[in-house]
């Protein structure tokens, strides 16, 4: 056997210290799942084939409020091949549908959810009301075809701004003043007023729809009478398992959710939808597996949206460009049954030094179904007209945007009163400057011109919290120096497993391919939900503490193997070199297969939890980012091309600079579909939608999308969490619409103000 | 969808008989649009007749003609050597429809086929005459953006979708057509229909008539012609304005002018009057514009779609200038 | 509805009034809502005493990913649908299901189409191939590489489509310029927003002159 210590040469430890402990810097590495989604190999929820599976098509109702007065479903169930025709009249009892205020969902939102099957009530168009279910897809939807449905109709509403004197105070701000959807003061009361320069505007944001392009699928399988495996597409698999748990009055452990690929969501994951809740009804009643996909309509109307919104802001200045005051105001809608709300005017609050601000939060239930958050939500829409109108007061005043935006930069949080943890917009100004070529900006709009074509710049800034949950993960390491981990989180595209496979690879040294990190199922340790950018924040941090715990037990094993060098040592002295331990500023080296030897095992593992801690009540801890775009809009034609965009954001430490680049090519992307596409269209006097699928909704395609710049600040914020990440999910889409609205203002003088900017909006 | 009974056709015959025997039978050629509307539960054939084996893909020369086989693909007749040399206008118009993936499986027939894309004809929770005559025309006092400005009636206000329609009309295109009782041939401008009160009715075919191919006389369009679509995104949309330009200019003056719109009416709109208020004028952008305005003579918008009144002549003089080379 | 209304009534007037006349036409308080009269119809024609005969399926010869196949299908089931519900090669994807997305491209006799408006009744003789079909053994397509080495995606779910299709953008000669990539990729939506990536990976491979 050899021996277990030896000195590595003097030069080696050199390199060696450079290498390993210097672990600052984050290369781009290829998506850790790659190969499985090149190949067609990844499996997304509807792709699992269970024997005797079953299919299930829902048939939504064709009224926006009233009642359904009976359902013909013979001609369905003589259908060849129709199991099952099922609704409120023959749906088995849902033990747990829950009694009125609660909410199935985490985090909660306020009121009821729709209990599906549960009553004649329709409540919203296209509301899920029959499932018919059939062995096979093609047979289950000719069977939903025939259901003859008939309604008592009422009066519905889903107007907003025709029922804008109907807007709400939310529930949740009168339980909680401090909320963010409580009405909020601060400064003097009247000082718009009095202010030299006063602009105000409002603003109005359609509804739009996340529209992952993986449908919304569920495979819902009893595996007995009391225990539930669900293949569903979702952005929580623990959120999931809760829910269905207490739906049907089981034990958690009970409920199994899998949902290792995730094909997109932007939110529309982030709660348990009634589909969901249909599929397995349905699996309990024809006893079988039940596979459930929502069509592109129904994704219009089943799982949430971002909802039309309209704003008024004003903004009071000095004419040398101070603030003074702002005064913002927002209604959104929900539906009649929950209460949705989001943090639109959060921002407003606290990215400028202004003052004296008032913000009033109001929301309207009409006969939709219930929103849900989407991508960068809230502040998305509050940063369009907050960004939008600050430009407009820049132009009032004849001052550079970027200027006036700096003259009212904030050193601290302003809301809060806290300094921030971090906060590098300065580099972002500067650098985004530099890359869009604000120089070729002219202050007045219009001047610059490439052929017919009308030139402009225009930039907005975004901000988001960088929040951060608890998280578990459990760690294996075997004596070949694979390192596998598990975690409950899901991943729906910007790249969790490849990020945490860079954390782990960064903190121990092990080489990235014997790393895996395996996520999306609820029986892995807990994590929350992926969305609010919280993942690498959360996540991250316990995989740290995973990898460190792992170091720890080497060098005590290490030390009691009477291995002086090892018995004060620290995890962060430890790295591993391909197989090989080696300790900081020390001679000390061993293998791993010899320490596991030495220790007649064949393997350590680890289960390692991370929390937010107490810094969160001392700081401000925000993520920022800074979005330029360059666009060409043909005066005569009105159509705009965004030509370039230049994205900048601090959002600490960046783990995977590859997929972190994505994320903010894709929500500047998206960004585009805001500003410019993206509009689902409702007929009220139906209370229905009819730009609803992805012919008629448009998201950017090839074509609308330029060469979109990506510069990171990457600075850690070691305040927010033990990586030093502060997300970047959504403040990659926060503040790229009112960049290209600007853009567009600055290329033609014209102002819109109702997004999107369609060409009929500028000829 | 339904459950159908399919079968292929071996001869033109052959299609028309089992047209001619079943009157709620189907051609299938692409499929792009029928499958489409058949999961949506718009259209409901109880037979489909598929005509894929006929041929008719061959796009040749003959006596002062171009004819283009109705089962020539879209891609197919848009990357054609003779198409792109004789009418460019064709291929750009047939480029800017659809996508790639649709253009390679849509034909020439289907395209002159397809239904509107109206949101109410797609809807079968929605009133409308074309899907269901008498059920009223949800988009006349809807949503109506995306509807037409020219020929409507109370009944129907929708568009004709196609872009290769466009460039065709503008072309002097004919249709050659089978039926019953043989062949016939319907000018290209004759093949598509006003809604009046009977909107159910897309075109003049009959409907155990189907298309045997398209013709094209030769013109001397190729060097000055134009095909401008104006839509909601970059690629990939249809039309809220296109226009078909061509001209043949002598020196500076407009010899001869074509002229066509799209997503304005319930067929593609021939401008006749514009193109002759075009010649024997220099081809400068004071002519285009009033020639634009003359096109524009007798549109009636809505409450939604009244941008059409502008942006109409705006891409009708921005094709113009287009194709004359002004830009 | 009322033929002989007029249009020149106040909007908000107009509104109502189109919306009594709805009504009207469905019996004033109760809306009757029932399967589209095309559709009953042909059901009814269907499902009487053809209706064994109308459910039978059809034999369809077949080659997918280069392996002959013999399938007995309905003649209203997709290609795509039999891929994904029959064949298990879920790599094709369902974006929509009408033709507006593209995730569901695949070769047909090695041109690009959508699977989704594909019968396969009409696929006889034909060789379909897929995203399951392109690697030779462990050895990836080096469109498949490129997309990986320029990060070519997100979520993954449009990923095999826009190979597939970026595949035969560089065959059919559309791949000169990257405007041109762009305009002949327009009809692969990625929500996901990876577009500028794509465009690098099929850029890459049409300079180092790869074929499929």
């Amino acid at each position: 056997m050899p021996l277990a210590w030896y000195s590595p040469q003097p030069e080696r430890q050199e390199i060696m210290n450079e290498a390993f402990f210097d672990k600052k810097e984050y290369k781009p590495l290829d998506r850790v799942d790659g190969r499985l989604k090149v190949t067609g190999a990844a499996k997304y929820s509807a792709e699992y084939p269970l024997p005797n599976m079953a299919f299930a098509v829902l048939v939504g109702s064709r009224i926006a409020k009233g009642t359904i007065k009976s359902i013909d479903s013979k001609a369905a169930e003589r259908a060849p091949g129709v199991l099952a025709v099922i609704s409120h009249l023959n749906a088995i009892k849902v033990p747990g549908y829950q009694p009125k205020g609660e909410h199935p969902s985490e985090p909660s939102t306020n009121g009821q959810p729709l209990r599906v099957f549960f009553d004649n009530k329709i409540v919203s168009n296209d509301q899920p009301i029959v499932a018919v279910v059939a062995t096979s897809l093609e047979k289950a939807q000719f069977g939903a075809s025939l259901v003859k449905i008939q309604y008592t109709k009422e009066q519905h509403k889903t107007d907003l701004e025709a029922n804008a004197g109907d807007a709400k105070l939310a529930a949740s701000a009168k339980k909680n003043p401090k909320s963010p959807t409580a009405d909020y003061e601060r400064g003097q009361k009247d000082a718009f007023e009095s202010a030299p320069v006063k602009f105000e505007a409002e603003y109005v944001l359609p509804t739009e729809v996340h529209n992952p392009m993986e449908l919304q699928s569920i495979i819902a399988h009893w595996e007995a009478d009391n225990k539930l495996t669900v293949y569903d597409k979702v952005q929580g698999t623990k959120m999931t398992q809760k829910n269905f748990a207490k739906e049907w009055n089981i034990p958690e452990e009970n409920v199994k959710c899998i949902a290792t690929f995730v094909g997109g969501a932007f939110g529309n994951g982030l709660h348990n939808w009634p589909h969901e809740t249909a599929a397995i009804i349905a699996a309990k009643q024809v006893k079988r597996p039940v596979k459930l996909v929502l069509t592109r309509e129904q994704m219009f109307t089943m799982v949430g949206y971002r909802p039309r919104t309209w704003q008024k802001i004003q903004v009071g200045a000095t004419k040398e460009g101070k603030l003074v005051a702002i005064n913002h105001q927002s209604i959104g809608q929900t539906s009649s049954y929950e209460e949705f709300t989001e943090s639109t005017l959060m921002q407003t609050r606290m990215m400028y030094a202004s003052p004296s601000v008032s913000t009033r939060y109001r929301i309207l239930p009409l006969n939709l179904a219930t929103p849900i958050w989407m991508r960068g939500p809230g502040e998305a829409t509050g940063a369009f007209a907050l960004e939008s109108a600050m430009d407009e007061v820049a132009h009032a005043i004849g001052m550079d945007p970027i200027d006036f935006r700096l003259a009212n930069y904030t050193e601290s949080d302003p809301d809060k009163n806290m300094p921030w943890s971090t906060k590098y917009m300065r580099e972002c100004y500067e650098e985004g400057k530099k890359r869009i070529g604000w120089e070729n900006r002219k202050l007045k709009p219009g001047e610059v011109r490439d052929g017919e074509w009308l030139v402009g710049y225009g930039m907005g800034t975004g901000t988001f919290g960088a929040n951060r949950n608890s998280a578990t993960v459990h760690a294996e390491l075997d004596k070949e120096g694979n390192l596998v981990m598990h975690c409950a989180i899901t991943d729906i595209g910007p790249g969790t497993g490849t990020a945490m496979v860079q954390i782990a690879s960064n903190t121990t040294g092990i080489p990235t391919d014997k790393i895996t990190f395996h996520l999306g199922n609820s029986e892995f340790p807990n994590a929350g939900l992926q969305g609010g950018s919280s993942t690498v924040n959360s996540v991250g941090p316990a995989v740290l503490a995973a990898c460190n715990a792992l170091k720890e037990q080497l060098i005590t094993m290490a030390a009691a193997k009477g291995n002086s060098a090892f018995t004060s040592a620290k995890p962060d002295d430890l790295m591993f070199d391909k197989s090989e331990l080696q300790l900081a500023g020390k001679s000390a080296k061993t293998t791993l297969a010899d320490l596991f030897k030495q220790n007649n095992i064949e393997k350590i593992e680890t289960t390692n939890e991370s929390k937010p801690d107490e810094n969160r009540n001392k700081y401000s801890m925000n993520a920022f980012s800074m979005h330029f775009a360059m666009v060409h809009v043909h005066p005569f034609t009105g159509q705009v091309r965004v030509k370039k965009i230049v994205c900048c954001a601090d959002a600490g430490t960046i783990v995977s600079p590859k997929t972190a680049e994505s994320q903010m090519i894709g929500g500047a992307t998206g960004g585009i579909g805001m500003a410019l596409t993206e509009d689902a269209v409702m007929d009220h006097r139906f209370g229905r939608y009819v730009t609803k699928d992805l012919g008629d909704y448009h998201v950017p395609v090839h074509a609308d999308v330029p060469d979109i710049d990506v510069y990171f600040v990457n600075k850690p914020d070691l305040l927010a969490d033990p990586v030093g990440s502060k997300g970047l999910g959504e403040i990659a889409i926060i503040g790229v619409a009112p960049a290209i609205a600007n853009a567009v203002f600055n290329a033609t003088g014209k102002r819109v103000r109702e997004l999107p900017i369609t060409p009929d909006k500028l000829i | 969808m339904i459950q159908f009974q399919y079968e292929r056709a071996s001869t033109a015959q052959a299609a028309v008989n089992a047209l001619t025997n079943n009157s709620n039978a189907k051609i299938i050629a692409g499929g792009t649009n029928l499958v489409d509307l058949m999961k949506r539960n718009v259209m409901a054939p109880n037979k489909l007749i598929d005509i894929n084996a006929l041929p008719l893909r061959e796009i040749r020369q003959q006596d002062g003609k171009i004819s283009i086989g109705a089962m020539a693909l879209n891609s197919q007749v848009a990357d054609d050597k003779l198409i792109m040399e004789k009418h460019p206008l064709l291929s750009q118009a047939l480029n800017a429809g659809a996508s790639a993936q649709i253009r390679n499986m849509a034909s020439v027939g289907g395209n002159i086929m397809q239904r509107t894309r109206c949101h109410y004809f797609y809807d079968t929770a929605l009133p409308c005459n074309k899907r269901e005559p008498g059920s009223g025309c949800g988009a006349l006092e809807g949503m109506n953006r995306m509807h037409a400005v020219f020929g409507t009636s109370e009944q129907c206000i929708a568009v004709h979708p196609s872009d290769m329609c466009i460039a065709l009309v503008a072309l002097d295109a004919t249709v050659l057509v089978a039926g019953p009782k043989g062949e016939r041939r319907i000018p290209f401008e004759e093949f598509h229909r006003l809604p009046g009160n009977q909107p159910e009715k897309d075109n003049t075919l009959q409907n155990n008539e189907m298309i045997l191919s398209v013709e094209i006389p030769d013109n001397a369009f190729s060097k000055n012609s134009h095909y401008m679509k104006i839509r909601d995104r970059a690629s990939y949309a249809f039309a809220l304005v296109s226009v078909a330009a061509a001209l043949n200019i002598d020196g500076k003056v407009i010899k001869e002018a074509r002229l066509a719109m799209g997503g304005v009416a319930h067929k593609p709109w021939r401008l006749k009057e514009a193109e002759k208020a075009l010649v024997g004028k220099p081809a400068t952008e004071e002519t285009f514009r009033q020639a634009a305005e003359i096109a524009m003579q007798g549109a009636k918008a809505y409450k939604h779609n009244a941008f059409k009144l502008k942006l109409g002549p705006n891409v009708i003089v921005e094709a113009l200038k287009n194709a004359a080379g002004l830009v | 509805m009322d033929k002989n209304k007029s249009n020149k009534k106040p909007e908000k007037e107009d509104h109502q009034e189109s919306r009594r006349d709805f009504l009207k036409a469905s019996s004033i308080l109760t809306a009757i809502a029932v399967a589209p009269a095309t559709v009953a119809k042909a059901a009814e024609y269907n499902l009487g005493e053809k209706i064994s005969a109308a459910f039978e399926t059809t034999p369809v010869n077949l080659t997918i990913n280069g392996a002959k196949k013999q399938l007995a299908v309905e003649p209203r089931s997709t290609l795509l649908d039999v891929l994904r519900e029959q064949l298990n090669l879920t790599g094709t994807k369902k974006g929509c299901d009408y033709g507006q997305c593209g995730a569901c491209t695949v070769h047909v006799n090695g041109q690009r189409v959508l699977s989704c408006l594909s019968l396969v009744v009409m696929q006889e003789g034909k060789e379909v191939t897929t995203i399951e079909g392109i690697a030779k053994g462990d050895e990836l397509h080096p469109m498949q590489k490129a997309f990986i080495k320029h990060d070519g995606f997100q979520c993954g779910y449009c990923t095999p489509g826009q190979i597939m299709s970026g595949i035969a953008c560089i065959n059919e000669g559309h791949a000169e310029t990257k405007e041109d990539i762009k305009e002949f990729m327009s009809g692969n939506i990625c929500r996901c927003g990876a577009y500028p990536n794509i465009v690098k990976a099929i850029q890459e491979v049409k300079n180092g002159g790869q074929k499929s």
